[in-house]
């Protein structure tokens, strides 16, 4: 029943895909929102599931997503949107979550599409099921660590009278001071983010780095040195608990937060397979 | 510590709660790429991606300052982003109207317009760096 793609009519609506799982539950998908207004549903093929929701033709050229993605507001919508979608479905069993924005002309179309990859999601639903991601993130201790001997280092007021000689010599001596101290807590933090990666990595299946988060102005935290994805066995999830909470007790140098359990995202793509790049 | 259960099983899981930038990278960035009828240029998405980091970083703080920057950055409107180029423009056809004779130029302009108005967006090499490189490439 496979045709041509030339050969069925321009369809009213594109498919979104939002993940690729085994099972489905039916009921579950259908009280979730999802991204369009239409039901979000599973649609078989092979002998996969791939979770989908229509988006009216009108609105599923590139253009208009592009503009829609532009928004920050509908984006982080989008984003969550999606993300709870593939969070459900992956709470029935292993899912293998599609990026963002994976869209297809028609539903005959995404079974096409979707059919002809059939091994890499085996392959994928392969390597998550049973496991789950950890996020662990590692910053600098408190900014005021950092910035406050140096607004120390500048005298409150200048005094009147004719300067100690050694005055200026004592000030540059306490600016170099304080630089010394914030150069030694970065690269303290620095070991120890490296300290702490390789020995979570130890503790899972697989582990990579992200991309360093930007600073968040305001922040009560220093800089961000480690944002780590490590792939865990669902049942070793206590256990990779345990050892954060000892890192943190025993590292003094770095701001641990952990963050999970995610469906296994960072691990989903052929550049997560082997974990770090 | 944020530990959100998003997988208890036979739950729906309510709005998810995490942190947006966690959120993004993953949605974004990572997830099984595949080809897809409708393309979203995948250079949008990373200045997409860069875009709402900044966004996300910046626009809480930004807020309570009162302060609108993202409505002239280039990074977060395609607005300022052309206003930008137009300027830049504007500035490249006076450089080269410069050497030409005197007749040509009218009056000399004394640096009246402003090249360093922009600069607060230098500081940010990470939006840069890739493309840089890339050029750098032999």
């Amino acid at each position: 029943m496979r045709q041509p793609a030339r050969a069925v009519p321009p369809a009213a609506a594109a498919t979104y895909v939002f993940a690729v799982c085994r099972h489905v539950d039916e009921d579950v998908l259908s009280l979730l929102p999802g991204i369009t207004s239409a039901p979000v549903r599973a649609l078989p093929f092979e002998r996969l599931h791939a979770v989908v929701q229509e988006v009216p033709a009108a609105e599923a050229d590139r253009r208009s997503w592009t503009e829609r993605l532009s928004d920050p507001e509908e984006l982080e919508r989008c984003v969550r949107a999606h993300h709870q979608v593939v969070t459900a479905v992956a709470a029935h069993g292993p899912a293998a979550p599609m990026a963002l924005a994976t869209l297809y002309s028609s539903e005959e179309r995404a079974r096409q599409a979707l059919g002809a990859d059939v091994a890499r999601f085996h392959t994928v639903l392969d390597r998550v099921a049973g496991r789950v991601e950890w996020g662990v993130k590692g910053y600098l201790p408190a900014a005021p660590a950092a910035a406050g001997p140096v607004r120390a280092a500048v005298p409150a007021h200048v005094p009147a009278g004719p300067r100690a000689p050694d005055a200026g010599r004592a000030y540059l001596e306490r600016v170099r001071g304080a630089h010394r101290a914030r150069e030694e807590t970065r690269s303290a933090a620095l070991r120890a983010a490296e300290e702490t990666h390789s020995a979570l990595r130890d503790r899972a299946v697989a582990a990579r780095r992200l991309r360093i988060q930007d600073q968040q102005s305001g922040d009560r935290r220093g800089a961000q040195v480690l944002n780590g994805a490590y792939l865990v066995e669902e049942d070793r999830t206590e256990a990779f608990r345990e050892v954060v909470d000892t890192l943190r007790r025993r590292t003094g140098a770095l701001l641990i937060e952990l963050s999970g359990p995610w469906v296994p995202y960072s691990f989903a793509g052929e550049d997560g397979a082997h974990g770090d790049r | 510590m944020t530990d959100v259960d998003h997988r208890r099983a036979g739950q729906i899981p309510g709005p998810p709660s995490g942190n947006l930038a966690d959120i993004l990278e993953r949605v974004l960035d990572k997830g099984i790429v595949i080809a897809g009828d409708i393309k979203i240029d995948l250079l949008d998405i990373e200045l997409l991606t860069i875009r709402l980091r900044l966004f996300v970083a910046s626009v809480d703080t930004a807020k309570k300052a009162g302060i609108d920057w993202w409505e002239t950055d280039p990074a977060l409107s395609s607005r300022a982003a052309h206003q930008e180029l137009m300027e830049e423009n504007r500035r490249l056809r006076e450089q080269l109207a410069v050497p030409r004779s005197d007749q040509d130029a009218g009056p000399p302009n004394d640096g009246a317009d402003a090249p360093f108005a922009n600069d607060g967006r230098k500081s940010r090499p990470s939006e840069r760096d890739p493309r840089a490189e890339e050029g750098a490439m032999p």
